[in-house]
């Protein structure tokens, strides 16, 4: 039943906003003259993507179909963590994803940008954890879960480190109006913005506004916070004016493209918001870059 | 052409929506390309007599109905459902109904949710069921709807051989549903709005293990945007005649037009 692909990379980007960067690399369709007038060509990058444990028995061909995904959709680059299956995580189980993230690096060059995921309840572990990634194996940012709300005090020794060694940190996130079952210590966005105004230094990544409850929530409550929490578009969910409310009540800088493993929702969301090209482009790439360049 | 089985208009009790008239509605399809949509009111859910409901559809889709083709929203434990039923199909021009088992508290299984459908039924009207209406997680604190549970649908197309459905904002058809050879009626359609078209693809293992003429194009508009579900059937890794058939061919067989 299969057909050979029949969309490209390129030809999907020709008809999105990342076709505006790609465009001025001679790979897409040509575009409006208005685009001299944009920012510098930028990557796709996915700021929130997973990669497979390896205690799946499909796991490499997991991933592959993720990197395929990702060439399908138009996306360059993917931000990657892997999380144990059960949390709260060990510090084993944190140190053994954390090195199959490494290794993805290599089977996947160009591609995959890895985040350090830990559980900040390790203590001293956890600390140690992130700057063995961060300092000998480049990866370029702090992945947080579910483990502990982030403003416990238990969180601060790696958000300190992550301001010290210049990464962002991705915060699991979500607010709903039922409890998510099982998730007694999830953060939400008044958490990050109150993170974000104690520690100004820190880039904090507040998740899938797709995969955390009422959305709207999370927008009005992020509306106040520092310039350093940014929001990602990642999750499922893809509600009609999600993008554009993130982006009228927090600012376009301040929003980040991701999937979160829902590819075609991740994409198709951006691609239906009706924002200027410009602001597409920061969302899907410029802005991320930023945040990746702080390392120098 | 493309004909979505998945749109709405009128409002929503918990979440503004935007493009919510014929007129916007139609300008959104217009630039997305979507030729035809199937319409419920989206103030039905919440309502419970939803004929006021119907009636304002009606009215809404009255000088639309090349493109906008209306459903009813009719709740089977209602007084007078039957009337509805009449004056929705006869007056109206409803093509089909929209069902709300666990918005409207009633059980798929009961013998008057049989006897709506079986009406319906007679007068070839076609059964469409969202699965969900919004994504549980962000459901507010005055209700804890649950998506209506996937057996439950494999129990009425087994119990209405007779009738013909239209699943949507459904995912998650690994069981019964999604397979060939399933001892089912072949009497349900599957939308592809929630459905993944690259990792897992569901999309490509429905179209493989059911068959490829039982998948139907929906949006959610203008719950949702449009754009993903657009998008999956761009990448999907299926020839260009069954993503036809997806696009508006089973659509419009479902709607008993003449093949184009």
């Amino acid at each position: 039943m299969a057909a050979p692909q029949s969309l490209t990379r390129r030809s999907f980007l020709a008809a999105s906003a990342a076709g505006v960067a790609l465009a001025r690399r001679g790979l897409g369709a040509s575009e409006g003259g208005s685009e001299a007038a944009e920012g510098e060509p930028s990557p796709v990058i996915d700021c929130h993507a997973h990669l497979a444990h390896h205690g799946a028995a499909d796991w490499e061909a997991r991933d592959r179909r993720l990197i395929e995904a990702a060439d399908k959709l138009g996306i360059d680059q993917l931000c990657c963590s892997i999380l144990t299956p059960k949390r709260p995580a060990t510090a084993e189980g944190f140190r053994e994803c954390n090195a199959w993230a490494a290794e993805a690096v290599e089977r996947f060059p160009g591609r995959v940008l890895p985040y350090c995921y830990v559980n900040p309840g390790c203590g001293q572990e956890a600390v140690d954890e992130v700057r063995r990634c961060i300092e000998d194996r480049d990866f370029m940012g702090v992945k947080l879960y579910n483990e502990h709300v982030c403003t416990d005090p238990v969180v601060a020794p790696i958000v300190e480190l992550a301001i010290e060694l210049r990464v962002p940190i991705l915060h699991h996130a979500g607010h709903g109006h039922h409890p998510f079952p099982g998730q007694p210590n999830i953060s939400d966005g008044g958490h990050l913005a109150e993170l974000g105004r104690r520690y100004p230094e820190a880039r904090l990544i507040c998740a899938h506004i797709g995969g955390g409850g009422d959305w709207e929530w999370t927008i009005k409550a992020l509306r106040h916070a520092s310039a350093n929490v940014f929001l990602d578009t990642s999750g499922s969910v893809t509600d009609e004016g999600i993008v554009e409310m993130a982006v009228d009540t927090l600012g376009v800088d301040r929003i980040l493209f991701g999937c979160d493993m829902s590819m075609t929702a991740g994409v198709g969301k951006i691609r239906g918001a009706r924002l200027n090209p410009d602001d597409k482009r920061k969302i899907l790439g410029a802005n991320m870059q930023q945040i990746l360049q702080m390392r120098g | 052409m493309i004909i979505d089985v998945n749109a709405y208009l009128g409002h929503f009790a918990f979440r503004q929506l935007r493009h919510n008239t014929a007129d916007a509605l139609l300008r959104w399809m217009d630039e997305k390309g979507i030729d035809r949509a199937m319409v419920s009111s989206a103030s039905a859910i919440t309502y419970r007599n939803t004929q006021p409901a119907n009636e304002e559809l009606a009215h809404a889709v009255q000088s639309h109905r090349d493109r906008l083709i209306p459903l009813a929203v009719i709740n089977p434990f209602y007084a007078g459902w039957e009337d509805d039923l009449r004056a929705c199909h006869e007056q109206f021009g409803a093509r089909g109904l929209r069902l709300y088992p666990k918005w409207h508290n009633y059980a798929l299984s009961d013998s008057r949710c049989h006897d709506l459908i079986r009406a319906a039924t007679e007068r070839r009207m076609l059964i469409s069921i969202p699965i969900r209406v919004e994504d549980y997680r962000q459901r507010s604190w005055l209700v804890d709807v649950p998506d209506v549970p996937l057996a439950e649908i494999v129990e009425l197309v087994q119990a209405c051989p007779e009738a013909r459905f239209v699943l949507v904002n459904g995912a998650g058809y690994t069981g019964s549903l999604g397979k060939k050879d399933n001892g089912l009626p072949a009497n349900y359609y599957i939308e592809i709005s929630r459905l993944s078209a690259v990792l897992a693809n569901e999309i490509g293992q429905i179209a493989a293990n059911l068959g490829p003429d039982r998948l139907v194009f929906g949006s959610g508009m203008p719950f949702k945007y449009p754009d993903p579900p657009l998008l999956k059937l761009e990448v999907l890794d299926l020839a260009e005649e069954i993503k036809k058939q997806i696009r508006n061919g089973n659509a419009a067989r479902l709607l008993e037009w003449p093949s184009r």
